[in-house]
């Protein structure tokens, strides 16, 4: 089934497209980065997704109830954190807690239970009597998780949930996020750390208000780089051997008895050992053969300052 | 000079800043356009005139000049003749007329004789300014007629009697109360709440609450309630001040002036509220409260009753919550009337509460644009 399911959503501002003709389609209980530039559009798709914006035009389904004309039943299954801290600072850790859990409807004792779990799960205990306003950075991040959790969604939509958050905490959450998603929550994530994006089933990388790459992590690097990188040493220079080889050169360093090549391949798993094989069988001593890791953060900025 | 620098491009900076919002600017410079083009309409050339009931008990050719006199000088306008001085005074009691203008018996021949004679004004004491008014122009047509009259029928004298309803004389202070209270009851509350949801949308707090199953009267109708709660303290507060320790005078019961009162600051959160639902910030918010408030004043019966407004004034008088209040509230305070003598007044304010509310439920958007 199809947590959320947005159609060609659009969102002018005066005269600025700021969104322009998105699509996305997130399976149930994945994790789905949307990831993207400064102002590529993320957090106003995520408002268009959670009716919090009206869309220009495009229509948008959560597990099949539309948007706009059933929203209060969306609000029931959906979790939300907000790019800004967005809680009550004038009220404590505890108040703004029990304050959503009556407004989500939960009932006296559920709430207790609930706030109780949340407040072990996030390391809220401490801070329960302080107001939110005067909490550290990272501390009203969890807060602000926790109570996107409250009332047990199905769908959790947290955009940028770790900026300004320390490495430890940053870990902490993901490994959340995974928790949730063996609990089949689908999850809707943005995010500018590309080391974080790679725990995401899948992305969409958002560029200029549209979508310019979609696919699992793997996927959108192998459509940055037009495949997987595979580097070569060996002795003398491979080149006149590789014709006819589905790999093509990218770089290539030799100092006359030694080469190193870097190739670029369709699949670099399939490629890596027929390929050495061949260039052996060719009279290439091949003396190490291994994939290149391809960064996250390279393929980001490949695709998104292609004009 | 460097810090004269600094102190320019400071200037500058809040220069720019006042430009590039244009709201507040159309509000610099209209607010006070508006406000003298609403004074000019109100209470300019066209103004009306007081209404008054006479009694002529008289019935002769004199009397009959005098009234003429009264109805051309324009200060009054006739509204009924009474049959007797009773039914005449009553009239004023009853609010219908804000004085009574009773000729004696014999007035016609004593004029013609050359005896002196008297014309009662019978004045409407709650409205002390317009009962002021009353008076002097009373005395300003009587002596104008006995000049232009002595003429022709030689040397008379007619004495103006002053007489009160509700009287003898209304003090400043229990004058004053109901439009103090009028204020109190009206800008503070307003203000207070219309702030209160663009407020939410300035610390960005709406985003969250609207991503709850919250309906829009869920929102309206808890925020009216939380301010109401707030709000009547402190009427409760500046009344108990007013009346045990300035010594207001309160000529009707006091429950009925509470009731009153607190429809008063209902009636002005749920216009604030509806300011609310409709403003983008704070500063939009305030700023349309204060404009609201500018009409209240003027044409709300605050500085002068209503009715002696021109008739465009008057209309929009009518639409304020404030003239049914100062109304219904001078009216117990001053006259001594119950609860049921303005039931016309309460109903209008409930039916504005009502009207306000339930715009604000429907303008209310659970948006963040
Ligand atoms: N209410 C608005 N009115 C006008 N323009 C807006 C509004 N909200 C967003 N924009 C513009 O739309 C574009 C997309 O903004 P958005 O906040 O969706 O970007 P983003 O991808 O979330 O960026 P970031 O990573 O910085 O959070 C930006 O150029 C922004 O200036
Ligand atoms: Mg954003």
């Amino acid at each position: 089934m199809l947590a959320i399911e947005a159609v060609n959503l659009t969102k002018v501002f005066g005269g600025f497209r700021a969104v322009d003709g998105v699509t996305l389609r997130v399976e149930e209980g994945v994790i789905f980065g949307l990831l993207g530039p400064n102002g590529a559009g993320k957090t106003t798709t995520i408002r268009m997704i959670l009716g919090l914006l009206k869309p220009t035009s495009g229509y948008v389904r959560v597990y099949g109830i539309d948007v706009e004309r059933d929203r209060r039943s969306v609000l029931r299954i959906t979790g939300y954190m907000p790019q800004h801290f967005s809680l009550y600072e004038d009220l404590t850790v505890e108040e703004n807690m029990r304050l959503y859990a009556s407004l989500y409807g939960l009932g006296r004792g559920d709430a207790e239970e609930r706030i109780r779990e949340l407040m072990d799960e996030f390391m809220l205990r401490d801070f329960r009597g302080r107001l939110a306003g005067k909490l550290s950075g990272g501390t009203k991040q969890r807060l602000a998780l926790a109570v996107a959790l409250l009332h047990r969604p199905r769908l959790l939509v947290v955009d940028e949930p770790t900026a300004g958050v320390d490495p430890p905490l940053r870990r902490y959450f993901w490994g959340k996020f995974r928790e949730l998603k063996e609990r089949g929550v689908t999850i809707l994530v943005t995010t500018h750390y590309m080391d974080e994006a790679e725990n995401c089933d899948r992305i969409a990388l958002m560029s200029r208000g549209r979508v310019a790459a979609e696919g699992s992590p793997l996927e959108i690097k192998r459509l940055a780089y037009g495949g997987d990188i595979i580097e070569l040493v060996t002795a003398g220079d491979p080149r006149p051997a590789l014709d006819g080889l589905a790999a093509s050169v990218l770089e290539f360093e030799g100092d006359g008895s030694y080469s190193r090549v870097r190739l670029l391949v369709p699949d670099a798993s399939e490629a890596l050992v027929p390929l050495t094989r061949e260039l052996e069988g060719r009279g290439v001593r091949v003396v190490r053969a291994y994939q290149v890791p391809l960064s996250l953060e390279e393929a980001f900025i490949r695709l998104t300052s292609r004009g | 000079m460097r810090r004269l620098g600094a102190l320019a491009a400071l200037i500058v900076k809040d220069v720019k800043q006042l430009l590039r919002d244009p709201r507040s600017l159309v509000m610099i410079l209209l607010m006070p356009m508006a406000v003298m083009a609403m004074f000019v309409a109100g209470y300019g050339e066209e103004r009306s005139s007081i209404p008054i009931v006479v009694v002529n008990l008289d019935g002769g050719p004199v009397s009959w000049r005098l009234i003429e006199l009264l109805r051309s000088s324009g200060d009054f306008r006739v509204v009924a003749y009474a049959p007797t001085a009773e039914a005449g005074v009553e009239l004023v009691r009853r609010g219908a007329a804000y004085a009574a203008l009773v000729i004696p018996p014999g007035f016609s021949e004593s004029v013609v004789r050359g005896r002196s004679t008297r014309v009662v004004t019978v004045l409407d004491a709650s409205y002390a300014t317009v009962s002021e008014l009353v008076w002097q122009a009373a005395v300003v047509v009587v002596q104008s007629f006995m000049k232009a009259a002595s003429e022709e029928y030689g040397t008379f004298y007619i004495d103006v009697e002053r007489q009160t309803v509700y009287g003898p004389k209304v003090s400043s202070v229990d004058s004053f109360t109901s439009t103090i209270m009028g204020v109190l009851l009206h800008l503070v509350p307003m203000s207070l709440i219309a702030v209160s949801i663009s407020r939410e949308r300035e610390r960005k707090t709406f985003e969250q609450l609207i991503m709850t199953p919250l309906s829009s009267w869920q929102i309206v109708v808890g925020k009216f309630v939380a301010y109401a709660l707030v709000t009547i303290a402190d009427m409760v507060a500046t009344f108990g001040f007013a009346v045990y320790v300035l010594g207001v005078r309160v000529a009707g019961p006091l429950p009925a002036l509470v009731t009153v009162s607190l429809l008063l600051l209902l009636c002005s959160l749920g216009l604030g509220l509806l300011i609310s639902a409709v403003s983008r910030n704070q500063l939009q918010a305030y700023q349309a409260a204060i404009f609201f408030f500018i009409p209240s004043m003027l044409f709300s019966g605050f500085f002068m009753p209503v009715e002696m407004l021109s008739p465009a004034a008057q209309a929009v008088g009518r639409l304020l919550p404030l003239y049914y209040f100062l109304r219904a509230f001078r009216s117990i305070q001053l006259r001594g009337w119950g609860l049921q003598d303005v039931a016309g007044e309460v109903t209008a304010l409930a039916l504005e509460t009502a009207a306000f509310l339930a715009a604000a439920v429907r303008v209310l958007r659970l948006r963040v644009e």
